[in-house]
């Protein structure tokens, strides 16, 4: 032991010898060039557990930790900083940030406890940040960042070199002091890729010259309209600009500190792209800064920030495509992967059973053992994990001790630790099965279901739910997972701008996510967006609403226009209401301008009648039940006049307004949404404004007129008692 | 060395400059990671780094006898092989370490003890199981001692090498190591200087094992005899041991480092003037074998690219400027200011490697560089190389294989597949390719297995050898017992 004592010692000897020649070789190198800090060390920021949607396994875990190919995903991540010769790490922790601890105290890289670490610090800070703009303010006030600093997502995985970038931006920084930023990204083609976001497309408006970026907007996969707002300036004062929407934001940011203090100064900044990035790029005229970008076209980058991308990345490690971050490196000591032909990565003391078949791209932890017969491809396996006999496993992700019985079927889900599986069951694609979660034996696991034991916290009390056996079985243990009812510390953490939700009508997107995610953004929406708003609307009143009208009208027309399903476009419109917390009135403006927008375009670009373009855009199945129940509510004579209204402004510019509303009204009074009372104050309202009355408002209702002279007269008819009550109400 | 380091990346140089500083253990991980993370790769590098970082165990190690600090280095070697198995020179050169350091200590006994050697050599199985401590530790820690020790640790590792390596080994891979032992413990008795094979009389270049510089250091150690002073002694001796054994790893760093022109220097007796030469990929090696030869005669020479994973290093190669990514990271001072074939007058033709068997006809002779060479004659060498070699056979053309006696390893793998790597796939087909990215399965081997058969002459820092003598040069460099010493489960 008295040998530890000295060798520690000599360590701390050597760290000081080592500290004082850097001083003095920064000195040395100070004293010619006083921007050359080429020799002072590298420092680097983890947001450890800000973003991501990873419900219901990141309820009971922090996200970072959660494995992928059975390394968890903060180790790639410190991986990728010691490649790049790091040496002061500050890990930020949100949720979960004692787990996070515990994990980083017991791993090598933690310094004061590892010798083996190759940083210098690592130092773990537990803030009560709830967002990366709240993370980045604290450490600007921490005063810990003094030089230039790398700026990472705990959910990275790269093997990229970033000398190349680094040297790129220490240049720029030099020639001028404004070049605060620059962010590495990532090529991934023009067409369809797996480990690209798949509900938002960022799109970045470069100057290919000066490697700036100009302009920074997202995209969602449903937005109706495809248009960027690029200010004209910017065309006038650049002479090449690329617009390129094909980039993989794998998150790493190479950071001055005057972005710590830009994050500062905008206390409504909450993450780094949509807000900072498009804030700062716009406020350029303002503050001057500049942000770079370095576009990468080889090595790997991307950040496993949902579960689609964890999907993607998991694949991208099985392929190699991240070498030498791949199972076989070992990267966590204790680890034994060999990498057999074929793709076949298994750890010691695997039992495979001699006719099972283990076999492309697969990944199977220690003293895991499969059954007779048991196919697997394409998936990982942890450890003791326990794979009976007959069991076929296709792109699944099952992680440690997880049990599955006899003559089950996986394919594509998540299994998480600990869950135990009964035989002859199936589990269906999409299915995530968190923690624990007991499935007893013949169970169909329907599609995208989300399973989970944890318990249901709800105003701060811990509740225990009880199982459900319609979906687990008899003898089970595990409900269905909601996120709407979850806590607000939990939605919070989920902060991000994937959309992944609007993918579930568009049927092609038909990945783990989004059908994942299908209420997991709306309560964070709603903070989102706001924030969103107040920034890129510059603070303009209602701003919020915006967005949500856009998300709202551009899912709405969408379904309009595949014929789809409203029942599923209901869940989802009324998902976007709650976390934008719209108003009635919101909902009733963008339902009316869906429908018109729609009809408008029928009419255009189909050249039918507006009547029969009315017919077929409010024909879609389940459309007529949607509007009763969504747009007009129980029946409320305002609520219909107020619908009328809506439609009304809205046909003012487009063609044939006048036409279309005529069309339209006739069709809403047949279907019953709208009662003829509505429509008869809704008249009397506008001919009373009378000269008050837009122009174009009182235009566009003139066809109106001959259905609503028949309303009259086939009223008059029906009886007087109805109508001078009705007349007694609109008074 | 201020400006050898572009960016921040670590890679050997900063490895060999952190070793000056850093704490042992901390080291040993630093390696560790680095040979994971591949930022250390190939042969050479990996051989200076395990040589390196050895040296350092043995200085900080604080030994009171031999056989603590074989286990210590085995137990060190045994980390940096489960780190990256795939680079075997990790192996090799705590092979030759433990090699080294069994001989030194054999050497210092055989002073020590010259006139009661022989009742020691009696007794010592007996004591070895019935002594205290300070026999005991003695008996285990030298060979000579120990003939128990011997027959069993030979055991596992001769039936594996028999049953693997069906021609050449199996006469003398039986039965050697127990001659040697009794051939060398007679040579302990005499107190002469160890010459293990009749191999390192004829060498040209002196072997580290064969040449014995303690015999001027230690000769005072020896003088007291009995059991109660062999404590002290031993204490004693290991101070000179200490030296040794640093002296002895430093010889097989200046080895590393000589290697290529020690190869080059037999570059003129194979290749004759207006030979055409086929030469694969961008080896240090077979460049500077090439330039010697370059400087009496003309030939010409065809490189074969190896796309996709050395390309850009074999254009950079010819052409003669340092590629951007390799010079940084792989910064040996040399191999930077080689200067290109075509300098030194020779005409170089780059050509694809879908274009080998074509050209071969007019081929004289193939020169491969490898990564490491089994101990049965087989190689392993950059993808490609096993196509190279078949193309030649066809047609009947010479397979020479420069390589440096370092990479020449023990081991004798259950499959080859087990050796090879499979890298980024990125290098064949683009990750932007989506389509592709999504429905393929795209294996890029970096290194092939060339089976003993295909090859016709190896030249190492030793000479000219067939496939079928690398056994007795493996033998003569490695210990039967350390042959395993990664694998605990296969010593007893």
């Amino acid at each position: 032991m008295s040998h530890a004592h000295k060798s520690a010692k000599g360590a701390a000897g050597g760290e000081k010898g080592r500290g004082a020649s850097k001083g003095k070789r920064g000195a040395g190198a100070g004293a010619k060039k006083p921007e050359d800090d080429r020799e002072e060390s590298l420092q680097a920021v983890v947001l450890a557990d800000f973003e991501g949607h990873f419900s219901p396994f990141s309820q009971e875990k922090p996200k970072c930790l959660l494995p992928l190919a059975n390394t968890p995903l903060l180790e790639y991540t410190l991986e990728f900083l010691a490649m790049s010769g790091v040496a002061d790490i500050y890990i930020y922790c949100g949720a979960h940030s004692a787990e996070i601890e515990k994990y980083i105290q017991a791993s090598k890289w933690y310094p004061p406890l590892s010798p083996a670490s190759p940083f210098k610090s690592l130092e773990l800070v537990k803030s009560t940040a709830r967002s990366v703009g709240d993370a980045l303010r604290d450490l600007d006030a921490r005063d810990l960042i003094t030089r230039d600093f790398l700026l990472v997502h705990g959910d990275l995985v790269s093997n990229l070199p970033i000398d190349a970038a680094l040297a790129a931006h220490r240049a720029r920084r030099i020639a001028d002091k404004n070049a605060i930023m620059t962010m590495i990204l990532r090529t991934a083609g023009l067409g369809q890729h797996r480990t690209k976001s798949g509900g938002v497309t960022p799109v970045f408006v470069c100057d290919p010259t000066k490697n700036r970026c100009l302009h920074y907007e997202e995209m969602h996969a449903l937005q109706a309209n495809k248009y960027l707002n690029i200010d004209p300036d910017l065309l006038s004062d650049h002479a090449e600009m690329e617009i390129r929407t094909d980039l993989i934001d794998c998150g790493i940011d190479i950071c001055t500190p005057d972005v710590l203090a830009l994050w500062a100064e905008s206390f409504d900044y909450e993450v780094p792209r949509r807000h900072f990035l498009h804030g700062v790029l716009k406020d350029y005229e303002l503050n001057g800064k500049t942000i770079h970008t370095e576009i990468v076209e080889e090595h790997y980058a991307a950040r496993a920030f949902n579960l689609q991308s964890y999907e993607a990345i998991s694949k991208d490690v099985l392929g190699r495509w991240t070498y030498p971050l791949v199972p076989d490196s070992n990267l966590i000591s204790g680890q034994s992967y060999k990498f057999e032909r074929g793709g076949l990565c298994k750890e010691n003391g695997v039992m495979l059973a001699r006719t099972c078949k283990a076999g492309k791209r697969t990944v199977l932890g220690r003293d895991t053992s499969i059954g007779d017969g048991s196919t697997l491809t394409n998936s990982i396996v942890g450890r003791r994990c326990i794979i009976g006999k007959n069991v076929t496993i296709r792109d699944a992700y099952i992680w440690d001790d997880v049990v599955i019985g006899d003559g089950t079927t996986v394919h594509r889900a998540i299994i998480a630790h600990e869950a135990v599986i009964g035989s002859q069951c199936k589990i269906n694609p999409a299915t995530l099965i968190s923690y624990g979660v007991r499935i007893s034996d013949n169970t169909e696991v329907k599609e995208k279901s989300r399973i989970t034991r944890a318990k249901r916290i709800e105003d701060d009390v811990e509740e225990v739910v009880p199982s459900d056996p319609e979906i687990v079985g008899e003898g089970g243990k595990g409900y269905l997972f909601h996120e709407d009812d979850e806590d607000e510390d939990e939605s919070n953490e989920s902060f991000i701008y994937s959309t992944a939700h609007l993918n579930i009508s568009s049927e092609s997107i038909s990945t783990i996510t989004s059908s994942i995610s299908i209420g997991s953004p709306t309560t964070s929406r709603s903070r989102l967006s706001s924030f969103a708003g107040s920034i890129s609307d510059d603070g303009e009143a209602g701003s919020s609403n915006e967005n949500f009208h856009h998300d709202a009208v551009s899912g709405l027309l969408d379904t309009l226009k595949e014929n789809g399903d409203f029942d599923s476009a209901k869940l989802e419109f009324m998902g976007l209401r709650l976390s934008n917390d719209a108003t009635d009135h919101q909902i009733r403006r963008a339902i009316a301008v869906a429908f018109t927008k729609r009809i408008a375009q029928l009419v255009e670009q189909e050249k039918l009648e507006p009547s029969k373009a009315a017919a077929s855009a409010f024909g879609t199945s389940g459309a007529e039940n949607f509007l009763k129940t969504v747009a007009v509510g129980a029946g409320k004579e305002e609520d219909q006049i107020d619908f009328i209204h809506c439609l009304q402004k809205d046909l003012v510019h487009r063609n044939q307004g006048a036409m279309i509303l005529a069309a339209v009204c006739q069709r809403l009074y047949q279907m019953d949404v709208l009662e003829e009372d509505a429509f008869l104050r809704w008249w009397e309202e506008c001919e009373m404004l009378a000269e008050g009355e837009a122009e174009e408002m009182a235009r566009v209702r003139t066809k109106t007129k001959v259905f609503i002279d028949w309303l009259r007269e086939a009223e008059s008819e029906s009886g007087s008692e109805e109508d001078d009550e009705s007349e007694d109400e609109s008074d | 060395m201020p400006s050898v380091q572009a960016g921040y990346a670590p890679n050997l140089g900063v490895f060999l400059k952190a070793l000056k500083t850093q704490q042992l253990e901390a080291s040993i991980e630093h390696l560790i990671s680095l040979l994971k993370r591949r930022q250390i790769r190939n042969s050479r590098p990996c051989a200076i780094a395990t040589a390196h970082l050895l040296l350092r165990v043995v200085a900080r190690f604080k030994w009171t006898d031999i056989g603590k600090l074989l286990q210590r280095i085995q137990e060190v070697g045994q980390r940096l092989v489960e780190a990256q198995p795939k680079e075997m020179v990790v192996g090799n050169i705590v092979r030759r370490v433990l090699g080294m350091i069994r001989d030194e200590a054999k050497e210092d006994r055989s002073e020590d003890m010259s006139d009661t050697a022989s009742i020691t050599q009696i007794d010592s199985p007996q004591r070895e199981t019935s002594d205290p401590a300070p026999l005991r530790t003695i008996g285990v820690s030298t060979a000579t001692a120990s003939p128990l020790r011997f027959g069993a640790s030979n055991a596992p590792g001769s039936t594996d090498t028999d049953s693997d390596d069906g021609s050449a080994r199996t006469p003398q891979g039986g039965h050697r190591p127990p001659l040697m032992t009794s051939h060398t413990s007679y040579a302990v008795l005499n107190g002469l200087p160890v010459q293990q094979s009749m191999f390192n009389l004829l060498s040209a270049t002196p072997s580290p094992l064969s040449t014995p510089p303690q015999q001027i250091d230690s000769p005072q150690a020896g003088s007291g005899i009995n059991a109660a002073s062999v404590a002290q002694r031993v204490a004693a001796s290991s101070k000179d041991l200490k030296a040794e054994v640093i002296s002895g790893i430093e010889e097989i760093i200046d080895e590393l480092d000589q290697v290529d022109d020690q190869m080059a220097g037999y570059a003129q007796e194979h290749i004759h003037s207006n030979e055409v030469i086929l030469t694969h990929s961008s080896s240090t090696s077979v460049q500077k074998f090439l330039l010697k030869a370059a400087e009496k005669r003309k030939f010409t020479v065809i490189v074969a690219e190896s796309y996709p994973n050395d390309h850009q290093a074999t254009h950079a190669a010819v052409t003669g400027s340092v590629a951007p990514d390799l010079g940084s990271s792989e910064d040996t001072s040399l191999e930077m200011f080689l200067k290109p074939l075509t300098a030194a007058g020779i005409t170089v033709v780059l050509t694809t490697d879908a274009a080998i068997f074509a050209i071969m006809s007019r081929v004289n002779k193939v020169i491969l560089a490898t990564h490491a060479v089994i101990a049965n004659g087989g190689l392993i060498a950059a993808a490609g190389a096993r196509i190279i070699a078949k193309a030649a056979k066809v047609h009947k053309i010479p397979v020479i294989v420069v390589s440096g006696v370092y990479k020449l390893s023990p081991e004798y793998p259950f499959e080859f597949e087990s050796l090879i790597e499979y890298g980024d796939p990125g290098r064949i087909v683009k990750y932007h390719d989506g389509n592709l990215v999504d429905n393929l399965e795209i294996d890029n081997p970096l290194y092939d297995y060339v089976p003993p058969d295909l090859v016709d002459l190896y030249i190492t820092n030793l000479g000219a050898h067939a496939p079928s003598y690398l056994y007795r040069i493996v033998a003569d460099h490695y210990k039967p017992e350390d042959i395993n010493f990664h694998k605990p489960e296969l010593q007893f």
